[in-house]
């Protein structure tokens, strides 16, 4: 027995700390975790952050999912079957689904769990003209009818960037523009409520009910056993703090852990480091091309070719390579659709060739307006790298650094830099959401509806189009991939950035851990 | 007396009613944009809008004041804009790590520095005067993050006596409860043992140079009896109003130690509102700090006249 001093003095002071006692022996059931940020909100549809997807992943349960290797797989579904015209899709559900108030999950949950949810998710969005009906056939059953063939159904319901939770019809009836008040789902965990101290710690404990499918996890998919009591995550926003109590033992696991301490947590051999997310964390640096200069694009990319990944990903990552890889191409690395069809000019990195090229696009010394979010230190790096690049080149450029909140604001605006407007921002994406045209957020093009930056170029959102209709076809989207990376490199109203890995660390006693596209609890135990 | 404690107590109500536009007219003007913040990077212009729309943050200001403040006069702080919950809840969830934290570290902060005070005057000059002094410039110097990472390093790394981080509530023991709070007090408490410290000091040393003092060493009264008797309660004064000031900023103010230690405080809750834009939040806690600004000045007052019967209100 490995007893401390610590506990030695707890010890004699058993009278007073009786509880305390008590606390302990819940502890050897409790998987404590450092999650990546404040849990805020319990509504995945409300929000996209990603603390309250994980949390949904320990409350919810999803009709159908990804495996370990991308593939879609039934989860909550028994499986589903297509019409012989392609025009319908009925899924039917597993037995014994209960909800954490102890009612059945039947279709019409489904049903309007679905319709509030694709209220909100972009893919789905693209999708939904296709859609004429989504209908309960009974308790088990429901159906989308269609109007021409949708391939690309199943991936939608299950992706994990903007995952189809499953809430009672009662919850799900709310608006989705509006935030839930209860967290009742029949994922494998139940939220504790009442224990929730935003800003400290949030409870979940293991569902009794929750029925896993009989098969291994793989990925998000397979059998999501709860193999812990409790879940319980406490809020620590002091890196240092974080390592320090990982190295303790007073928590277990650590979801992000900062790069500069991961070497700190190696050289412990109670805690393991490894990379668990099966996707890297990508850069982007995203010009405003509605003002100058970057309404330019000759302008952008002379900027691209000043760019050499690696000086930001040793920013961020530091120097050791393993930790972060060079992706040259706006699709996700490794995965169908990366390719790098005129990424040559990513290849450059020259800052005089940068310079030269500036020249000859006609820069005359507009002011650069480039926000920086101090309180996002990976983000506050790769803008502070661009930022010496530009000087480097030869532009005038003022760095304001602000904080996430009032950079979300500013970026909204069209206004030019003289009345609050933007030049350039940086921002990361999961790999997740870059490995396919119909998800990626930053490919888009289509003018004042496109994300900010608002670039508008016709021939990216056909070959998009292209690409989501010919969705059952791998080797014409591989094609139409090539064109849009080719294309989105001429335009260049984003940079690509490369990715980092980020690792989490958890306590050599837990074990279970599994790789997955999220951050998931199910599996875990503590030995 | 009790005239003067009404007076006080009705003054409190002007003071919160411009607290209250104040606060409430600088977030509005504020850049930054909660709705933004929650729909996330995948969101369209239009759902930002539907989610300001709905989080009611399209209305004109003086509706929205006037709404917030009929709210406030109903005893209504409101609700978070991200978490649901109310307030007046957040606040509740706080207060008892924030009192905690203000009471370990004022009463160790007290029993140091005070005694460290009067030795410094009584012995002035000497070895025994310049280590106090020399104590107080370092815990004004070192930030309060240094002391608590070092604190951290030594007591709970290298010797396992004390947790590394965390907050036990009391009702789970006094041990645990103390326990977690004894690094963060000394933490926090190391810049007001030095302001207090030089402040016993200096006074200590004005009314050392007092006439009745030296009347009394004649009489042949007793250095401890001059010191704590005659000296200390004539000094107390100055003391006291470095102790209240001390309180006052501890309740909102230990945002560093907060982080540092994870004691989820009120000073943690603010900075992270602000930083999401929280709105309803931000306006009750700062609210709430004003409150006890104005409440802590008023006992400093009525203290004034335990101490020095000439003050009379």
């Amino acid at each position: 027995m490995n007893t401390t001093r610590r506990a030695t003095l707890l010890g004699a002071g058993a009278l007073l700390a009786a509880p305390a006692a008590r606390a302990q022996t819940a502890a050897a059931n409790t998987l404590r975790v450092i999650p990546q940020a404040n849990l805020t909100s319990l509504d995945p549809v409300w929000t996209t952050a990603v603390v309250t997807r994980n949390h949904a992943f320990l409350v919810y349960d999803q009709i159908c999912c990804v495996d370990g290797q991308g593939g879609i797989k039934p989860q909550m579904a028994e499986g589903w079957e297509i019409g012989p015209d392609q025009l319908s899709w009925t899924f039917t559900l597993r037995e014994g689904l209960m909800f954490h108030d102890g009612e059945r999950v039947l279709a019409r949950d489904c049903v309007a769990s679905i319709n509030r949810w694709a209220r909100r998710d972009p893919f789905m969005q693209v999708l939904q003209p296709n859609v004429a009906a989504i209908e309960a056939l009974d308790d088990r059953r429901f159906r989308f009818r269609l109007h021409r063939p949708t391939p690309m159904l199943a991936m939608a319901l299950g992706q994990t960037p903007f995952p189809c939770f499953v809430m009672p019809e009662r919850i799900a009836a709310t608006d989705a523009f509006q935030q839930i008040r209860d967290a009742v789902g029949s994922g494998p965990f139940r939220f504790v409520r009442e224990e929730w101290n935003p800003g400290q710690r949030a409870l979940w404990v293991r569902n009794e009910r929750y029925v896993p499918r009989n098969e291994p996890v793989d990925g998000l998919a397979g059998g999501r056993v709860p193999r812990i009591e409790r879940v319980e995550w406490t809020i620590l926003t002091d890196p240092a703090t974080s390592a320090n109590a990982m190295i303790q033992g007073e928590q277990d696991y650590w979801e992000y852990p900062l790069h500069d301490l991961l070497g700190l947590l190696r050289r412990n051999r109670n805690v393991v480091v490894e990379q668990r997310l099966l996707d890297g964390t990508y850069g982007v640096c995203r010009f405003n091309t509605l003002h100058p200069p970057f309404n330019n694009p000759a302008i952008r990319r002379a900027v691209a070719m000043a760019v050499d990944q690696r000086d930001y990903l040793r920013a961020v990552a530091g120097d050791d390579p393993a930790g972060w890889e060079v992706c040259e191409g706006v699709f996700t690395c490794g995965t169908p659709m990366a390719n790098e069809e005129g990424s040559e000019i990513l290849k450059v990195r020259s800052v005089e060739r940068a310079r030269a090229a500036l020249r000859e696009a006609g820069y005359a010394g507009e002011r650069v307006v480039l926000l920086t979010p101090g309180d996002y230190p990976q983000i506050n790096a790769l803008g502070l790298v661009t930022a010496d690049l530009m000087r480097r080149m030869g532009m005038n450029v003022e760095v304001v650094a602000t904080d996430w909140g009032t950079l979300v604001q500013r970026r909204a605006s069209r206004e030019p830099v003289e009345r609050g407007g933007w030049s350039v921002f940086h921002t990361t994406s999961a790999g997740l959401s870059l490995q396919q045209p119909v998800t990626h957020l930053f490919l888009r093009a289509n003018g004042a509806q496109a994300w900010f930056g608002w670039p508008d170029d016709p021939e990216i959102e056909r070959l998009r189009a292209e690409w989501v209709e010919k969705g059952a076809d791998p080797g014409e989207n591989r094609r139409i991939a090539a064109a849009l990376n080719r294309r989105a490199m001429e335009s260049m109203y984003y940079i690509p950035l490369g990715f980092y890995w980020q690792p989490s660390a958890w306590r050599r006693n837990v074990q279970g851990v599994f790789r997955a596209p999220a951050t998931v609890f199910w599996n875990i135990r503590k030995g | 007396m009790w005239a003067y404690i009404v007076r006080r107590v009705l003054a409190t109500i002007p003071v919160m009613a411009v607290v209250a536009l104040f606060v409430f007219s600088l977030l509005y003007i504020a850049p930054g944009d909660p709705a933004a913040v929650i729909a996330g990077d995948q969101a369209t212009p239009e759902d930002v809008e539907r989610i300001r729309a709905s989080l009611g943050l399209d209305r004109p200001y003086l509706v929205r004041f006037a709404d917030w403040l009929w709210d406030i006069l109903n005893g209504d702080l409101g609700t978070s804009i991200f978490t649901n919950l109310p307030v007046s809840t957040m606040i509740a969830q706080r207060i008892e790590p924030t009192l905690s934290l203000m009471v370990v570290t004022i009463l160790l902060a007290v029993s140091v520095a005070v005694p460290l005070g009067v030795v410094a005057a009584w012995k002035q000059g000497t070895l025994a005067d310049r280590a106090v002094m020399g104590f107080a410039v370092l815990g004004f110097s070192v930030p309060v993050f240094v002391v608590g990472y070092v604190l951290a390093f030594v007591f709970a790394l290298e010797l396992d006596w004390l947790p590394v981080q965390g907050y036990t509530p009391i009702s789970q023991g006094f041990l645990p409860w103390i326990e977690n709070l004894i690094l963060p007090a000394i933490a926090l408490g190391t810049v007001y043992i030095a302001l207090i410290a030089r402040i016993t000091r200096a006074t200590m040393l004005e009314v050392l140079s007092q006439d009745y003092i030296r009347t009394a060493r004649a009489k042949g009264v007793g250095q401890r009896a001059i010191l704590f008797l005659h000296a200390l309660k004539n000094a107390a004064v100055p003391i006291v109003t470095v102790i209240g000031i001390g309180i006052a900023l501890l309740i909102g103010g230990a945002v560093v130690t907060e982080s540092v230690f994870a004691i989820p405080g009120l000073g943690r809750l603010t900075v992270d509102a602000i930083l999401r834009r929280d709105y309803p939040v931000i306006q009750g806690v700062v609210l709430l700090f004003s409150f006890v600004y104005v409440l802590v000045n008023l006992v400093i007052d009525l203290l004034y006249t335990l101490f020095d019967p000439r003050i009379r209100y």
